[in-house]
């Protein structure tokens, strides 16, 4: 039996310095690297999986977070069929931009019927743990995301299982219904 | 990647693609393209004699990964292309020019060609886009780069539309197709 292709483009969302960057370098690399290095524009990272009959390609895009790409952004989105909804879990601010932007421009210019999961990143730096994870509940069901995860990049926790929902909810829009382990 | 990819492209050409490529997706999208491609020694080419000519194989592995990590990205793929016709061609030139000059400049199998031109309409046939040769990738970038191409050759008030044939994509000889260009005045 041959097994069925499905490209799927995913984008990884949130304030600047969130860890979006080192999420997917731990899911497609499993690695970290200490020093913070800015995205510039995009970065477009391709991972495939096998998963039962179907050979998935995901292009994952990690865009950057500055301001200043908010004119170019918009078509980074387009085709997008999830999102990872990123913040850093010792920086509020990121935490109440998740809403009031990343979610409002990904439910504007992504596909209509695309799915997202909250994210809070950075769950190793304990004691800066400033946002709750009761408040991240509590965003997850004001959004209407069907899952939240906290995540640490640095030492990989969570961070398999993040993407593999993503990619599961993801894969039933296409009429695909899996189970992960 | 699948096929016999004989022939040559001239560096301008590769610099142009790679510079369109970091005006719209930034340095990092840039980046993202020749590491897919594997061609990420190439990042620095602007710097080399642009009449030197890249064999055509290396320069079908940055399409072919372009064409991977912007699927379904049509309106990336048609900014793309504008910008490429614009960084090859900086000055503008005269539309016959620039299709003399393209097929002169990527030998391979293919081929561009105008076929009608009336006072409001230029129709232009494409034969085995190198653009988008794989299945299931639509030629926005080409497209882009005809589009502003034709339009730069015009005066300021004259904007480009372009329609044609729905392909489908899954059909490998999609990449055979004509594009029609009207010109209208915009005001």
């Amino acid at each position: 039996m041959t097994d069925k292709k499905i490209i799927m483009k995913l984008a990884l969302l949130g304030d600047p310095a969130v860890g979006k960057t080192s999420l997917i370098n731990r899911y497609t690399e499993e690695g970290f690297k200490e020093n913070y290095q800015p995205t510039l524009g995009v970065n477009i990272v391709m991972k495939k999986l096998k998963i039962e009959e179907y050979e998935i390609q995901l292009a994952i895009w990690d865009i950057a977070g500055q301001d200043k790409y908010d004119l170019t952004r918009k078509m980074f989105f387009e085709g997008c069929v999830g999102s990872l909804l990123v913040y850093d879990i010792t920086r509020p601010a990121t935490f109440d931009r998740i809403q009031s932007k990343w979610l409002e421009d990904f439910r504007k210019f992504a596909r209509s019927d695309g799915v997202y999961i909250l994210i809070g990143n950075k769950v190793d730096l304990k004691e800066s743990h400033t946002v709750s994870t009761e408040k991240g509940q509590s965003l997850a069901e004001e959004i209407q995301t069907s899952d939240f995860i906290e995540t640490s990049a640095k030492f990989g926790n969570n961070v398999e299982i993040a993407f593999r929902r993503l990619v599961a909810q993801a894969l039933s829009n296409f009429g695909i219904n899996i189970k992960f382990n | 990647m699948i096929g016999d990819y004989k022939g040559e492209v001239k560096y301008k050409v590769v610099t142009a693609l790679l510079q369109a490529y970091h005006d719209i997706l930034d340095y990092d999208g840039m980046k993202s393209i020749l590491k897919e491609a594997e061609m990420l020694h190439l990042k620095n080419i602007r710097d080399e004699d642009q009449n030197r000519y890249l064999d055509f194989f290396s320069f079908k592995k940055i399409i072919a990964a372009q064409n991977c990590l912007l699927y379904d990205s049509s309106m990336l793929l048609f900014e793309i292309g504008k910008k490429f016709s614009f960084y090859l061609f900086p000055y503008g030139k005269n539309f016959e020019e620039i299709i003399s000059e393209i097929n002169s400049i990527i030998i391979t199998d293919w081929k561009v060609e105008i076929i009608k031109k009336d006072q409001d309409l230029i129709v232009v046939l494409v034969q085995k886009c190198i653009f988008c040769s794989e299945i299931g990738v639509p030629c926005d970038m080409f497209k882009g780069f005809l589009v502003h191409s034709l339009e730069k050759s015009l005066p300021s008030e004259y904007r480009i539309t372009h329609f044609g044939d729905k392909k489908d994509l899954n059909d490998p000889n999609h990449n055979t197709f004509i594009l029609k260009l009207k010109m209208e005045k915009k005001y």
